[in-house]
């Protein structure tokens, strides 16, 4: 033992001794540096504006930092060539990122809202992929997949497919969901109607002061702005309505209503969503978003358990080798695959607010909803925020505000916080433009145009104006679920399963300017 | 005169990006396996520098701090003095540079160095010893450091020594949230990199036993932090080359590096 060792020993330095004596490894690594008498380092490049003699720093510089466990988004190293894009929409647009005081405390401020994907000129910054857990999903024959397409998405996939931003393509999207082998397909438009009705009579009962919680009431669809409000207004959080947004009510309803009404048993469902949005990945990994789970007793059921977003669901349909310009246009399944206009335009900016007036001035009127409110121009557009007042017969004025882009968002908010918001009712949509421009939507223009975005919103708005149901109240599936289910809007079971509450997450930052959090 | 950086630990949010320019201006490889940010990054031949997410406390409340480290371009640096073939070298503007045309192999300086920062590359035929150069050939032309430039958030301050080492003590001394250590005004006999905190810096990882007399120039005795290695210059070179292969395979077996 002892001598084997030795000579190992001996052998390893004879060997190392003759290394040093030949030179060998000298003339190596001489060659290896190109015979170069240069210190190492220096050899590769760096975007022009890093490279000026000084140390000024540059005005665009650096990335935003993503946390490795960010439900919504992850980031390539490699393909980051420090652009500073993801950190000007960060900042400037979404006003997220620079908008808190340092030190950080324990967690990467991020509102999952996906803009840093979209401005990326690389795609290093992209969406979480989740397809292949739908993929696993759907693969079992034991586990039913139900999917839900958002109202933006049908405004945005063929974009994937070659078509001019805001194709309409939401028949060939249902077809090529069925054949991707997903066994029921529902629309979110419908639970956008079921959000209008439960929204809209909270909205109600705040305005008659049948409930306490102040006003005004802010849209809470949105969950990129829903995040915002808990990190930098959290003081403002009793403002939002209680309702959940259409994909959760949806989720909800699937594990719930879908299963009694079909006879399923509700753990065998795979519920899954596609959305123009990275945000709402975030949303159903929220802790409380299993209330269909609490319903059956089994809190680790999740009311959505795969979201993807609208990129996501295309790559799927190309891995498979389906062309989505030559599918047919197929419907959704009956029971909850039915929208209203109404729900349809939730993917616009104003939509939701448009919607809800729609329904309250009925509400509140018993009366037919005048034209005027079927064309709501004052809430409509890419102007930064938005305000109208309605004169309601019998009732007063009703003033309305909407915002879109979180810079925007802020100047309400600050309106509100100083006590001078004159409004009963604010929407809040966290993307510029909302939804049919969200951080999961096609790269179409690079960073985002408004001339997409106006093209997207169009295809909206004109849809709606052709459809006869342009009410959410009365859309006869919403009908049919309050009378053979719900009951009525915020009954118990509507309460327990389409509202929330929501979380202050002020002790996660300082945020600039205010002693607030 | 000297330059340096001061990086003020307070203001590190984890974006990374001082780690991609380093990769970029430096023309190193991203190694899916070892990346460098995160909780567990690891220097390496091709990470010069890395990020670390240290959850830790203050005040009895969890928080997160990010830690970046390179070399230190110490101002009598051990791993120059233990280079017998010079190819470790102090230049007159502070980068402790590297010139791959004198290495002969031997390592010495991955011993040396109380930072464990020189790295090896092992998986190459024909290994070179790789380290951060302070960007020597951008800091020649009066550029900031690739990295210090990046920063979105200003971190790094990049000047003359005497002026950043100024900088951070009016810092520390007018914001009671710091704590009254300048990591690298002392250590090692004075780094040109130097460090402010609002967490102590043990909690950070950083080594507090080093030593802060400097090393005096090709004295060996870098040879105080190898107290195993028999003195004697036969026995020494076989001895340190063993050692040097066991370190690496034990390294490479934990799979874990040692401490700033
Ligand atoms: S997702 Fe939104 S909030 Fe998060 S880093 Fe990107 S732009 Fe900023
Ligand atoms: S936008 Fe993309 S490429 Fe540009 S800095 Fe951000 S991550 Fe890097
Ligand atoms: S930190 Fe280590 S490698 Fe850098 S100069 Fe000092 S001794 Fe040399
Ligand atoms: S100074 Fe240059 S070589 Fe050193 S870590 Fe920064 S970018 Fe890399
Ligand atoms: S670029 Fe600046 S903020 Fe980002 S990790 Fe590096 S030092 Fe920290």
């Amino acid at each position: 033992m002892d001598k084997q060792k030795a000579r190992s020993t001996e052998m390893t330095r004879r060997g190392f001794l003759k290394m040093f004596g030949s030179l060998g490894l000298v003339g190596a690594t001489a060659t290896l540096a190109g015979c170069s008498k240069e210190p190492m380092g220096g050899k590769g490049w760096l975007p022009q504006q890093y490279q000026a003699a000084s140390s000024y720093p540059s005005q665009v510089r650096g990335r935003v930092p993503i946390d490795p466990n960010n439900p919504s988004i992850m980031r390539d190293d490699e393909k980051c060539i420090l652009c500073g894009q993801c950190l000007e929409v960060c900042e400037k647009v979404q006003t997220v990122f620079g908008h808190y005081e340092l030190p950080v405390k324990d967690e990467v401020i991020c509102v999952n809202c996906g803009q840093c994907t979209l401005w990326c000129p690389t795609a290093a910054i992209t969406e979480k992929d989740d397809t292949a857990r739908v993929l696993e999903a759907i693969e079992d024959p034991d586990t039913v997949v139900v999917v839900q397409t958002a109202p933006a998405t049908r405004v945005g996939l063929g974009e994937e497919f070659g078509l001019p931003a805001g194709s309409w393509v939401e028949g060939k999207q249902v077809a090529a969901l069925k054949k991707l082998g997903f066994d029921y397909v529902f629309d979110t438009n419908f639970s956008a109607d079921l959000t209008i009705m439960e929204e809209g009579t909270e909205l109600i009962n705040r305005i008659t002061k049948k409930s306490k919680a102040p006003l005004p009431q802010f849209t809470s669809c949105s969950p990129g702005w829903v995040k915002f409000c808990e990190y930098y207004y959290p003081d403002l959080l009793e403002h939002m309505s209680s309702a959940k947004s259409p994909q959760q009510m949806l989720g909800a309803l699937i594990k719930t209503y879908f299963a009694k009404e079909k006879n399923i048993d509700p753990k065998k469902i795979f519920s899954v969503s596609i959305m123009p949005c990275t945000a709402k990945k975030f949303e159903c990994s929220r802790p409380e978003m299993n209330d269909a789970g609490l319903h059956h007793g089994d809190e680790t059921m999740r009311d959505v358990d795969a979201v993807l977003t609208v990129r996501e669901l295309a790559r799927m349909i190309k891995n498979k080798g389906i062309d989505l310009n030559k599918l047919p246009e197929e419907k959704y399944d009956q029971l909850m695959g039915t929208g209203s206009g109404a729900g349809l335009i939730f993917g616009a900016t104003g939509g939701v607010m448009e919607a809800a007036v729609r329904t309250a001035y009925f509400v509140l009127t018993k009366q037919d909803v005048p034209e005027g409110l079927l064309n709501l121009k004052p809430v409509r557009g890419l102007e930064g925020v938005k305000e109208a007042s309605l004169d309601i017969p019998g009732v007063g004025t009703l003033r309305i505000a909407v915002a879109h882009g979180l810079s925007n968002a802020r100047k309400l908010m600050d309106e509100v916080r100083r006590g001078e918001s004159p409004y009963h009712f604010i929407e809040i949509m966290c993307c510029p433009g909302g939804c049919i421009s969200g951080g999961g939507q096609p790269r179409t223009a690079l960073p985002p145009s408004n001339e997409v975005r106006e093209k997207r919103i169009a295809s909206l708005y004109a849809k709606d104006a052709s459809y006869k149901l342009r009410l959410s109240h009365e859309n006869p599936e919403i009908l049919a679920l309050y009378e053979k289910y719900l009951e009525h809007p915020i009954s118990h079971l509507a309460h327990e399963l389409l509202h929330t509450e929501y979380t202050s997450r002020g002790d996660k930052l300082t945020a600039k300017g205010s002693k607030l959090g | 005169m000297s330059k340096g950086v001061l990086v003020d630990l307070t203001k590190c949010i984890g974006c990374g990006s001082c780690t991609v320019a380093c990769k970029l201006y430096n023309d190193n490889k991203f190694e899916k396996d070892s990346p460098a940010i995160g909780e567990n990054p690891k220097l390496t031949d091709e990470n010069w520098t890395i990020v670390t997410a240290k959850k830790t406390e203050k005040d009895g409340q969890p928080v997160w701090r990010y830690v970046k480290q390179q070399c230190l371009h110490c101002e009598h640096p051990a791993c120059a003095s233990a280079c017998f073939a010079k190819a470790f070298q102090k230049t007159e503007e502070g980068p402790v540079i590297y010139y791959p045309h004198l290495c002969v192999g031997c390592r010495y300086c991955m011993l040396a160095c109380p930072f464990d920062i020189p790295k090896y590359q092992w998986e190459k035929s024909f290994p070179l010893v790789t380290k951060c150069q302070m960007c020597s050939g951008k800091v020649a032309k009066g550029e900031a450091p690739a990295c210090v430039s990046v920063c979105p958030t200003n971190v790094m301050t990049f000047g003359e020594r005497d002026e950043i080492l100024a900088l951070a003590k009016k810092t520390i001394e007018s914001d009671s949230k710091y704590v009254k250590h300048i990591y690298g005004e002392k250590e090692a006999g004075g780094t040109d990199w130097i460090y402010i905190s609002d967490v102590p810096f043990e909690q950070l990882g950083f080594r507090t036993d080093v030593t802060t007399t400097p090393l005096p120039e090709y004295s060996h005795s870098f040879l105080k932090y190898t107290p195993y290695v028999i003195v004697g210059w036969g026995s020494l070179l076989t001895g340190m080359y063993l050692y040097t292969k066991r370190r690496n395979k034990i390294a490479q077996e934990e799979k874990k590096d040692v401490h700033l």
